[in-house]
């Protein structure tokens, strides 16, 4: 070993991003490689108010050695094939995201281009009519395919809907038999090193000192660690101007529905997560535009069961941390930046930062290269995802003032171009290091009203009884499919089913600075 | 069909770009749907020096669904696993830059960090001995790879050395069976359209005038539409890439061809070998501005194994792209667009992406701006990751013994060529940008063969018991040589599959 190796890592938080850190290295390290410990406060009894994930969550399991329905299992979890946006358009207008694809390309064109064509043709059948993700979603249907399941299965993806606190809770167990050593106590002061001006240690409330090599910021939004560094925000509220949410857990009323839905209101949107033993509910606003009681009200007044406890506020700015990594410390989650929950991405950014961090993995010589280039990684992955919200909250029809004023605001060119060019022919521009990838813009763009002028032209190379033949076929494959699934709530019943209904002390949580 | 769709197209030009751009454009567009004409003046009796390619060939090959034995049959075509670079760093070194990696990750971490550590430690194995295309090149053996991914002889890939003028001629039949008409006649003239300043059509030396929809630009350096008509306009990049000529003859065999190109650093350049089946390749790729044609000429004849077989012919160039290889309703392809001399046999590889793109981003004629801006944009970032891969081999250099070296070793380099160079010098990684043509372990070739080596391994490498790491690589190296030891030699798989008949 040389003498360089970072010898100490310390993980401050114990949320989500502080479990799932501690996951991920006490698989990479050995403990006489490298101490991992895990500094957090006495753990307030949170409320799991159901997170939602997408798909790339199944690789970081994998590589824990997670069993995907113990997993489920032990989160209250249920399974995700996309998400429904209800009233972002228009009042009264749905559309679906599905995770997966739609139909298989065949010809020159990819296949939405040949779907586009086929509508100027005459054929009235919605693209949703190709995505075997939509088709079971709707029907309420899901299963998970035989291992090496080729075909229309190479369409289908899902994620998972689960109790946040339990999924810190089980990976904290599986950190722990690992050798990650969990130490109970609030942070009272940051130390940094008199000459290079690095992170030497923190201070615990009762006097004790924890030193280390590399220190985890997952402190949540307040980056306790980082902005002790004085690291900075870069504010992207002028682009995603939510700047709170009321969270709530209400009773099951049915069967879990295998998706999530978003339904956009005066002046934010709500959220709706099933579980298995409970839906979880939000509403994401912006307080400039609503005040807290009437959010509040609108919340209450849109659970379809009883709430189970008082809603709880968070208060967050959206935009990111101007170094994610910054000297010896790398913030993680809520620490590194927010954007607002849309898309589900906040355990995804978790997760790649942990990957980036393997990949980029340093020595206590802290070279600052590598800080930028992890950094600049990091960016670009936060930019893109900005962008595709963007979009959500940008092409709207609704008549509301918020809903006019993100019509009317300035986006980022980038966003700019990926519109004008899907506008002319419906080609779509993918760049590097994107999460989400065309089906996703794809559905979104349509779904918030953009179209596309025209189509590829090479589309027009397919006779139109032969695309008409392709396109049948493909929908019939689909349906089939989706139709000889079993229902969700029986694909959980016989395989995942969480252990029992145990109730969870309630208690607020205060996200606060 | 809408009515703004494409309904002609005229190709300038008949060499590789442009019969590559005829085959691959009439395999996807009906001749009832779209003509496609290729106008190329009388063939001027060129020989072929050899071509080399990259693995890319083989998805063109399979775009076109040529049979690839029946291709390399007809071309005097061989196998290539890489490129061997002698003399680069210092005068008598060696190095090879396979089409492979250089094994799998060990724990997560890529095996040059491990090989780095235990070089560290006074292990003096280079890391060609962890590549399979290098196991089987060095003892003159080909088989392709194991189509199953079990097997460790699935990860390595090939591509080809053929007869450029005989592949032309080749791809010529498969297009004129396609539909494509090919008119005989030198370009005098082009006319544009007043309004659009789009090009309306070209007039032949015989006073014919063809008109089209879209033209492609194949006609080679001098871009006979894009620059000559359109006035496009090029980015120079001789003070990164200084080569700007080339001497080059074909000779006689004297052994069996080698399943590799073979590329030697000289006093002012350097000398190629492409073994075919028929004959051997040969060019000195040199400046002018250190060197001159008669000095050049008689240190390249000089170099050359076997017998010449005609005279050495000498070509120009500048190496640089056109500022836009789209303009209007014209798109450049081949050197028409760019050239970046020919050290990893980049160029069919830029004429078959630049033809694929036009295919992904096909106009109408709407001509909206938006999607040449987007074609220039895409490849002006493939061009550039590639000329940043080029300057590597020359600006690593050790070698004091020439003015070229000298001026190499110290020029100033592209801002993105810089930062990889630093970043892999901190951490041994190499940052990858949009638009690669080359992965990690191509870079990791180039660094390593010219001994330019980062100041640290991956730490996690360090999670590893040291013995048992020893012994893992020795038995990879093991297995490699074992697995090449098994492959039938090169001459005699050509013999079996695809031997060319008699010239």
């Amino acid at each position: 070993m040389s003498d360089d190796s970072i010898r100490e890592i310390l993980i401050a938080g114990g949320g989500t991003a502080g479990w799932m850190a501690a996951a991920a290295l006490s698989v990479a390290f050995k403990p006489h490689q490298c101490r991992i410990v895990l500094v957090e406060s006495e753990e307030i009894g949170t409320i799991g108010v159901g997170e939602a994930t997408i798909p790339p969550i199944q690789l970081f399991n994998k590589i824990l050695g997670v069993d995907e329905r113990e997993f489920v299992a032990a989160t209250q979890g249920s399974f995700k094939l996309g998400i429904e946006f209800v009233g972002w358009l228009r009042e009264g207008e749905r559309y679906f995201h599905p995770f997966g694809r739609y139909g298989d390309d065949f010809g020159l064109a990819p296949f939405h281009q040949h779907w586009r064509r086929a509508r100027t043709l005459g054929s009235g059948i919605p693209l949703d009519a190709y995505s075997l993700n939509h088709q079971a979603a709707y029907r309420g249907k899901f299963e998970i395919p035989r291992p090496g399941s080729a075909g229309v299965f190479s369409t289908f993806s899902w994620a998972y809907h689960f109790d946040a606190s339990l999924y810190a809770r089980y990976l904290r167990s599986l950190a722990e038999s690992r050798g990650v050593e969990r130490i109970e106590g609030r942070i009272a002061e940051v130390v940094l090193g008199p000459e290079n001006g690095f992170v030497e240690r923190l201070i615990l409330a009762d006097g004790r000192a924890l030193a280390a090599d590399l220190f985890i910021d997952c402190t949540g939004f307040r980056g306790l660690i980082t902005e002790a560094l004085d690291t900075g925000y870069e504010d992207w509220t002028h682009w995603l101007p939510c700047d709170r949410a009321l969270a709530v857990p209400c009773t099951r009323v049915a069967d879990p529905v295998p998706y999530t839905r978003s339904t956009a209101r005066q002046a934010g949107w709500q959220w709706r997560i099933p579980l298995q033993n409970r839906t979880g509910n939000g509403h994401v606003y912006c307080s400039g535009a609503i005040s807290d009681d009437d959010a509040c009200a609108v919340l209450m007044a849109n659970l379809d069961g009883a709430p189970e406890a008082d809603p709880r506020q968070l208060r967050f700015t959206t935009g990111r941390r101007r170094r994610a990594w910054n000297r010896n410390c790398i913030a993680l989650g809520l620490a590194s930046g927010f954007l607002e929950p849309l898309e589900s991405t906040s355990i995804h950014l978790i997760q790649t930062g942990i990957s980036k961090l393997l990949a980029w993995f340093p020595d206590r010589n802290f070279d600052p290269l590598v800080a930028q280039e992890y950094n600049r990684l990091v960016d670009a992955e936060m930019e893109s995802i900005r962008d595709f919200l963007v979009l959500h909250y940008h092409a709207n029809e609704r008549e509301e003032p918020f809903w006019r004023q993100c019509r009317d605001m300035p986006i980022p060119d980038t966003l700019a171009e990926k519109m004008a060019m899907f506008r002319a022919n419906g080609r779509l521009i993918e760049r590097q290091h994107e999460l989400f990838h065309p089906p996703s813009w794809l559905a979104v763009l349509l779904g918030q009203g953009v179209h596309p002028a025209t189509h590829d032209p090479l589309a027009d190379t397919v006779a139109p009884q032969e695309l008409a033949a392709i396109l049948g076929g493909m929908q019939h494959v689909i349906d089939q499919t989706a139709g000889s699934m079993p229902a969700h709530q029986q694909f959980i019943d016989r395989n995942c089913r969480a252990a029992a209904r145990i109730p969870i002390p309630l208690a607020s949580r205060d996200l606060e600075p | 069909m809408s009515d703004q769709a494409i309904r002609s197209i005229l190709i300038v030009g008949g060499g590789t770009a442009g019969w590559i751009s005829a085959a691959v454009l009439s395999r996807f567009l009906p001749p009832e749907r779209c003509s496609i004409t290729l106008v190329e003046s009388e063939e001027i009796g060129t020989i072929g020096v050899g071509e080399a390619t990259v693995p890319l060939m083989q998805h063109l090959n399979g775009l076109l669904g040529v049979d690839e034995r029946e291709f390399v049959k007809a071309t005097q075509g061989s196998f290539k696993l890489g490129i061997e670079f002698r003399d680069w760093g210092r005068i008598g070194d060696s190095f090879f830059h396979g089409f492979g990696d250089y094994g799998d990750a060990i724990e997560g971490v890529a095996p040059h960090h491990h090989w780095l550590k235990l070089r560290g430690e006074g292990d003096t194995t280079p890391i060609d001995a962890y590549s399979l295309p290098y196991a089987m090149a060095r003892r003159g053996r080909f088989a392709p790879p194991s189509p199953d991914p079990a097997n460790q002889q699935h990860f390595y890939r090939y591509a080809f050395h053929f007869d450029a003028l005989l592949y032309a001629r080749y791809l010529r039949s498969y297009a004129e069976q396609r539909g494509v008409c090919r008119i005989e006649g030198k370009v005098v003239d082009t006319e544009l359209d007043g309004e659009s300043g789009r090009i309306a059509a070209i007039v032949t030396a015989d006073g014919q005038r063809h008109a089209a929809d879209l033209f492609v630009d194949c006609s080679g350096f001098r871009g006979l539409l894009i620059e000559q008509a359109l006035g496009t306009g090029y980015e120079d990049w001789r003070h990164w890439l200084p080569c700007d000529s080339a001497v080059v003859a074909p000779s006689t065999l004297t052994g069996p061809p080698a399943p590799y190109t073979r590329s030697t650093a000289r006093e002012a350049g350097w000398q190629w070998r492409i073994p075919l089946q028929h004959r051997m390749g040969n060019g000195y790729v040199y400046s002018t501005r250190f060197t001159d044609d008669r000095r050049a000429r008689d240190l390249f004849t000089s170099n050359v194994e076997g017998e010449l077989l005609a005279d050495p012919r000498v070509l120009r160039f500048t190496t640089g792209r056109r500022l836009q290889f789209w303009n209007r309703n014209c798109v450049a392809i081949g050197l028409a667009g760019g050239f970046m001399e020919p050290l990893e046999s980049t160029s069919i590889q830029l004429i078959q992406t630049g033809i694929a793109r036009l295919i992904e981003y096909f106009p109408d004629r709407n001509w909206n701006p938006r999607i040449a801006e987007e074609y220039n944009r895409v490849t002006t970032s493939e061009f550039e990751r590639i000329r940043d891969f080029l300057i590597l081999h020359y600006c690593l250099t050790r070698r004091d013994d020439a003015p070229l070296w000298d001026y190499c070793r110290t020029m100033a380099l592209p801002d993105t060529l810089r930062h990889k160079i630093e970043v892999f010098k901190a951490t041994g990684r190499v940052p990858l940008l949009a638009e690669e043509s080359y992965q990690e372990p191509s870079w990791i070739a180039i660094f390593a063969g010219n001994g330019f080596l980062p100041d640290r391994y991956d730490p996690l490498v360090d999670r590893l018991d040291p013995e048992r790491l020893r012994a893992g690589l020795a038995h990879r190296r093991q297995q490699l040589a074992r697995a090449a030891e098994a492959m039938p030699p090169h001459a005699l798989f050509i013999q079996r599959c695809c031997l060319a008949e008699a010239a």
